[in-house]
């Protein structure tokens, strides 16, 4: 796992993530300042989320990967937006279902 | 400074962080006068293990294997291994079994009995030996040892996010340590792989190692579906996902961080003892097999990762297994650590809104462990209690 960092709000474990997990709830309309060019410095809450649930660092599209550190945890299963909690309601496992293959 | 621990040097070539005599009843019928002679003596165990009727040839051999595992762990100084004469199982035999154990240089003593040996003799028989081994066992004293001589085990359990954040990955920088010095270091629960198989695989040594990786997961899966239970449909579970857990690949990949970073060097099977230093998996289950699991392949003591406050710990501190190694419950969770303080020797908690302290988080757990192979009790060793130990057998009883 490369080095990941914290700020006052968020963990961002990998630089390829694009969820970040939060440090403390957070409620719709705030805004997360983060050091950080690639995500335009600043995140604004989309959602009530709760402290150490995920949320998006960029908008995802259906199917994408969710990225967290540094490797893939599941796909979207819905369109999520920047700064919304990602979770069971919006994302799966690749490997979680007893109907896919294993490669 | 070299870090360095005080233990003691065995004539098995391992080194030792407590001073146990263990009683080793080949057959079932002598768990009664082991434990007798166990309330009887101090500093003395006994492998109180399931019965070996009914059990298939493979499954004996393993409790065999495990019994000359146990016997030859760094934390036993020597064995007295009890049989019946003329009966029992040809894996099972005592001889044999006190034998493969002096084989490797540590001491074992045999004693046999007739089928009509009144127990009460047998205590007295049995009592002058082991009194006569403890007193023995009291004159060892420890000595300054390096990393190198570590070997140490870690099962994690309750997991939430502070599990793949704070709490596994500080084991993982423990594990590295360890394994950068020569020591081993022993990870498991092969279920939990599932989904993780090709984070794991990147670290295998060779192919023939990312293959029994692979088929270890893959084995706990079959059986599962062979009995009607589909294991990806149930993981994570719900404690898991209302604490934050969203995918069966990240919970897997929360847990699988707490090996580190290391080469996998091999994929062992159950109280199979590795020869040189390295980091292993053990193929077997997250339970209470593990423990034993642990003992037997010759971990000097058990890590047990906490996430979530599900664990009643209070209730039962000291958990169960091998009962020769000390369990220490650390977490990466405060809020746990400060509703069970009085079990957990650590707490990596704090590192969760802190991340950039991970290395030293790192070096504050190898501290721990340090003062625990050293002779500090872990809060579990607090706690008179001994439990049947599991072992890890497979084919149905008959």
């Amino acid at each position: 796992m490369e080095k990941g960092y914290s700020q006052e709000q968020i963990i961002i474990l990998n630089s390829r993530d694009n969820v970040g997990i939060i440090k403390r709830d957070v409620k719709k309309g705030e805004k997360i300042i983060i050091d950080e060019e690639k995500y335009q410095n600043s995140i604004e809450v989309k959602d009530n989320i709760p402290y150490r649930f995920k949320i998006a660092l960029e908008n995802i599209d259906i199917g994408d990967t969710i990225i967290k550190s540094g490797e893939i945890i599941g796909k979207a299963k819905e369109k999520i937006q920047k700064g919304e909690m990602v979770h069971v309601h919006n994302i799966e496992g690749l490997r979680g279902r007893g109907d896919l293959k294993n490669k | 400074m070299k870090k360095i621990f005080l233990g003691y040097q065995r004539k098995n070539n391992v080194v030792g962080i407590r001073n146990f005599v263990l009683i080793i009843p080949a057959q079932g019928n002598l768990r009664m006068l082991a434990q007798k002679i166990c309330d009887f003596v101090p500093e003395t165990k006994t492998t109180y293990f399931p019965w070996e009727i009914g059990r298939s040839k493979a499954d004996r051999s393993v409790m065999k294997r495990t019994f000359i595992g146990l016997g030859l762990n760094p934390n036993i100084s020597s064995v007295l291994v009890l049989g019946i004469e003329g009966s029992g199982f040809e894996e099972l035999d005592a001889e044999k079994i006190r034998d493969e154990i002096t084989q490797t240089g540590k001491r074992a003593e045999l004693l046999i009995f007739k089928k009509d040996e009144n127990i009460f003799s047998a205590m007295e028989k049995s009592v002058k030996i082991v009194r006569e081994l403890v007193l023995e066992a009291s004159k060892e004293r420890r000595r300054a040892f390096g990393l190198e001589s570590l070997s140490i085990g870690v099962k994690c359990g309750y997991s939430d996010t502070t599990s793949g954040i704070s709490g596994n990955p500080v084991v993982g920088k423990l594990f590295d340590q360890i394994v950068s010095h020569g020591g081993k270091a022993f990870f498991s629960e092969s279920p939990e792989v599932i989904g993780g198989e090709h984070i794991l695989t990147k670290r295998a040594k060779n192919k023939d190692v990312a293959q029994k990786l692979v088929a270890a997961a893959k084995g706990f899966e079959d059986k599962a579906l062979s009995v009607g239970e589909d294991i990806r449909a149930i993981n994570p579970m719900p404690a898991n996902k209302e604490a934050g857990i969203s995918t069966l690949e990240e919970k897997t990949l929360g847990s699988i961080s707490k090996s580190g970073t290391s080469i996998i060097e091999d994929v062992l099977e159950y109280a199979r003892i590795p020869k040189k230093g390295g980091l292993y998996f053990i193929d077997t289950t997250p339970l209470c097999e593990l423990y034993t699991g642990f003992s037997a392949a010759g971990a000097q003591l058990m890590l047990f990762q906490v996430g979530s406050n599900a664990i009643a710990l209070n209730l039962k501190p000291s958990g169960s297994g091998g009962n020769i190694i000390p369990i220490s419950y650390i977490t990466g969770n405060s809020e746990t650590y400060e509703k069970q303080k009085d079990n957990f020797d650590f707490n990596s908690g704090p590192l969760f809104n802190n991340i950039e302290k991970m290395d030293e988080y790192g070096e504050k757990l190898l501290d721990k462990i340090l003062e625990i192979c050293s002779g500090t009790k872990t809060k579990a060793e607090t706690v008179n209690y001994q439990e049947r130990i599991e072992l890890y057998l497979q084919d149905p009883v008959f």
